[in-house]
């Protein structure tokens, strides 16, 4: 078999991150490749290369017989690359014959062509098998999964020769992901080529015929899926990490401080339980779409909760954030830029901004002096990086943003702390500095609850590790006695660990 | 080269945005005082400045809104409706002045507070909110009024607000003067103020961060109708009647000030004392064009202009982001 597209050497880096390495790979014309890597490995990278969304660094890469520059999206799909990501790119308010014809309407005389379009349409439903979606029906109405066969009807329309699956699966149920299935297998007979991108390793095993595996950017593995198995696959995409990293986890637990019973949040996660002592990290982690990041969300209010109690130090506790600001429960979001500070505020009022009401007197007038040293304080204290406390915030790199998303609530006095995915996206250097702050915060006592992808860290960290699987918990490990292999078969579903209430 | 350039280009919009205004009414200030010898007149400086007082105070509260990042359609609606109840309270059934007056301010107040509940807890978007607003006020103060013009010696009794002096100054540039260092102090030097900042500049961090981001809203758009409801009494005075047509006149200028004045429509930024500035700029432009003598149906052409010229430089500062 032929390649269809090769890539040669590619390499990108962002800010702070080597995203892709001299990646070099082949992907057969009419096979399903399938791409897989844990977080961060650098998998979003690559299809937005191959998208023509990003430009590689360096390496070249082909596509059919001709060298494969794409300058922007829409020369991609012209080259024949069609890319579904995950988060589906339609136009809700418009038909679905509209849809699936959009950016390349038929005309005639500068008319749009509507039967032409409804033509095209229904044959590239009729080639799907899935001719019964009505051509007129509103996409915002349609179901997901009858969402995702228009995109694959869009790329069909635009005559692609690969197309590009970005976790299609993840919002789908059993019998939408038989029939994309289905449909897969049949492009891959009329001759499509597909490159699947997926955390669930077992549709790999259903469906694909190669797999690679990324690892920190790196290719470091591409085979036939029939010569491996899903332990080979997770060992290679974890790797040997570097022991010994992290330091010695605080042994001075106290009393339990926030309890939460049966937790539920309608089909996002179910009958969560757990508790969490003073002093204790708990890391919670799964895969995309697992609801940890719900689950984080709904303790502060962000998220709604449609069942289920939560107790702060004995208290019945109602989430919103500015009860938990009373109630010392501080919370650090996993998008930082638009959640977890204010950009075009100095470093200064960012870090004082809980605690303005303390910080003044009658009738509400700031007392400077004290705002100045309040956050001068934590500055030095997070080893914050700015020329100046009326430094703009904005102006600052990610990870001393994420200290100062922190900081404020370090300075407004809070003992327990949330922090979701609080190193994506920040250099190797500030992330280990991050990693002894939590550390030294948990030693002082302060409580955190981790919620994180990154399973080293999670590891390295926590005292509990609770794992979700499709919105329920998988297992709740000891952090003393697990390993990433052992995690990371439970975050993928290999594994399920009957939970009993051990911790009370 | 080519991002060189741009970048070039954005810092000398950037400067214009933010200083242009300043610059050009300096300018047109010189050009009339030598194009007019009544220009530099002190008597004429406080005609200006008079003229100015209602626009800029209750441009105060469009301000606030604006700097949350919101806008309130309604606030000359509610000037002109608040002026009215003043005013009928007064020559209808013999209400005090300071108890009408009073009451006039409240019920601004009342209608901001309205105002805000509509946008925070019903979620409908300010302008869509205060446009319906600004449409049942003008429907009600007509209704009311009948067409008719509120007049009565009582009125009398109010016109030291607006055409009183103390010493030579104009007393409502005195009363100008007393609420903008207010509420310079206030945006400046409160956390009420560095809240309203926040809230402008990421509504969800400002949340997270524990505000109650509702609660601080509709205390904005209650207090935007309390300046409104004071202006209306102030143009109740001034006028020495109240008619349903009353506030009419001032959406355009309150509107042209603050976004003149620089404060973001995206809200976050801006500066109280360029809305003030740029309100008295607006006055000598209208000021000016009568001292040279120029048509009054011209006007119409220049202030839309401005306003034109004034958003093209608010869009042009923040395109980057």
């Amino acid at each position: 078999m032929r390649p269809i597209l090769s890539l040669k050497h590619i390499s990108r880096s962002f800010p702070g991150v080597r995203a892709l390495e001299d990646v070099s790979l082949e992907v057969a014309q009419g096979t399903i490749h399938a791409l897989v890597g844990a977080n961060g490995a650098g998998k979003s990278t690559l299809i937005k290369i191959l998208a023509g969304a990003l430009a590689p660094d360096a390496g070249e890469m082909t596509f059919g017989d001709a060298p494969y520059v794409p300058a922007d999206p829409s020369e991609a799909i012209r080259a024949g690359v069609s890319t579904i990501y995950q988060e589906l790119n339609l136009l809700p308010t418009r038909s679905v014959a509209a849809n699936i014809n959009v950016g390349k309407e038929p005309s005639r005389f500068g008319f749009l062509d509507e039967n032409a379009e409804r033509k095209k349409a229904a044959d590239a439903l009729a080639r799907l098998g899935a001719g019964s979606i009505p051509l007129s029906a509103f996409v915002g109405d349609l179901k997901v999964g009858e969402k995702q066969i228009i995109e694959i009807a869009k790329a069909l329309v635009s005559k692609s020769s690969l197309l590009i699956m970005d976790e299609p699966t993840a919002a789908l149920n059993e019998s939408e992901i038989t029939f994309l299935f289905q449909i897969v297998k049949d492009l891959k007979k009329q001759g499509v080529t597909i490159l699947y991108v997926s955390h669930r390793l077992k549709e790999i095993f259903m469906l694909a015929d190669v797999v690679s595996v990324l690892r920190d950017g790196k290719l470091v593995l591409t085979s036939l899926v029939a010569e491996v198995t899903p332990d080979s696959l997770i060992n290679a995409m974890t790797g040997r990490k570097i022991a010994g990293a992290f330091p010695e986890r605080n042994r001075a637990l106290g009393e339990e401080v926030l309890r939460v019973e049966s937790l539920s949040s309608r089909t996002v996660f179910e009958d969560i339980n757990f508790s969490i002592r003073q002093g204790e990290v708990v890391g919670i982690t799964g895969l995309a779409g697992s609801g940890k990041v719900e689950l984080g969300k709904a303790l502060i209010g962000d998220f709604p909760i449609n069942s289920g109690r939560i107790h702060l130090r004995g208290q019945p506790f109602k989430p919103s954030p500015s009860k938990a600001k009373e109630a010392q429960f501080g919370y650090m979001p996993e998008d930082r830029k638009k959640e977890g500070i204010l950009e075009e505020l100095s470093v200064q009022r960012n870090i004082s901004l809980p605690s303005l009401p303390e910080l003044s007197r009658f009738p509400g007038f700031i007392q400077f002096r004290k705002e100045r040293s309040l956050a001068q304080q934590e500055v030095e204290e997070l080893d914050i990086k700015t020329p100046s406390l009326h430094q703009l915030v904005r102006n600052l790199s990610g990870g001393n943003q994420q200290k100062v998303s922190l900081a404020k609530w370090l300075a407004t006095g809070s003992e327990i702390l949330l922090l979701i995915e609080p190193t994506q996206g920040i250099d190797v250097g500030v992330k280990f500095e991050i990693y002894k702050l939590i550390h030294k915060l948990s030693s002082q006592g302060k409580t955190i609850l981790l919620v994180s992808s990154e399973i080293s860290e999670i590891l390295g960290l926590a005292h509990s590790i609770i794992i979700l699987f499709n919105g329920r918990i998988q297992a709740v490990l000891s952090g003393d006695d697990t390993n990433e292999e052992e995690i990371l078969q439970y975050t993928f579903g290999q594994k399920q660990k009957e939970i009993a209430h051990e911790r009370s | 080269m080519l991002s060189q350039k741009k970048n070039t280009l954005q810092r000398v919009l950037e400067i214009i945005g933010e200083n242009g205004f300043i610059l050009i009414f300096i300018l047109w200030i010189i050009f009339l005082s030598i194009g007019t010898d009544t220009f530099l007149k002190s008597q004429n400086i406080f005609t200006v400045l008079r003229q100015a007082a209602i626009v800029s105070i209750a441009a105060i509260g469009e301000m606030l809104v604006m700097l949350l990042g919101g806008m309130d359609v309604s606030i000359a609606a509610l000037l002109g409706f608040s002026g009215i109840v003043g005013a009928s309270l007064m020559v209808k059934f013999g209400v005090p002045p300071l108890l009408a007056g009073l009451v006039c301010v409240l019920v601004g107040g009342l209608i901001g507070f309205i105002n805000g509940i509509l946008v925070t807890k019903v979620r409908i978007n300010s302008v869509i909110a205060t446009l319906g607003m600004m449409t049942v006020l003008n429907g009600v103060a007509l209704a009311y009024t009948q067409g008719k013009t509120i007049v009565g010696p009582q009125l009398d009794q109010i016109a030291f607000l607006s055409r009183g002096y103390i010493g030579p100054i104009p007393f409502p540039v005195i009363l100008m003067f007393i609420f903008y260092i207010l509420f310079y102090l206030v945006l400046n030097k409160t956390v009420f103020g560095a809240r309203i900042y926040a809230i402008g500049n990421n509504e969800k961090a400002s949340w997270l961060a524990g505000i109650k981001v509702d609660r601080l809203k509709i205390l904005v758009f209650t207090v935007a109708g309390f300046l409104g409801g004071f202006g209306g009494m102030l143009q109740a005075s001034r006028q020495g009647s109240a008619t349903s047509s009353m506030g009419n006149e001032f959406l355009f200028p309150i509107l042209t000030a603050v976004i003149l004045g620089g404060i973001s429509l995206s809200g976050g930024r801006g500066k109280i004392q360029n809305t003030l500035i740029a309100a008295i700029f607006l006055m000598t432009i209208t000021n000016g064009m009568v001292l040279l003598g120029i048509s009054l149906y011209v006007q119409g052409i220049v202030s839309g202009l401005i306003l034109i010229i004034a958003l093209s430089l608010d869009r042009l500062r923040y395109r980057k982001r």
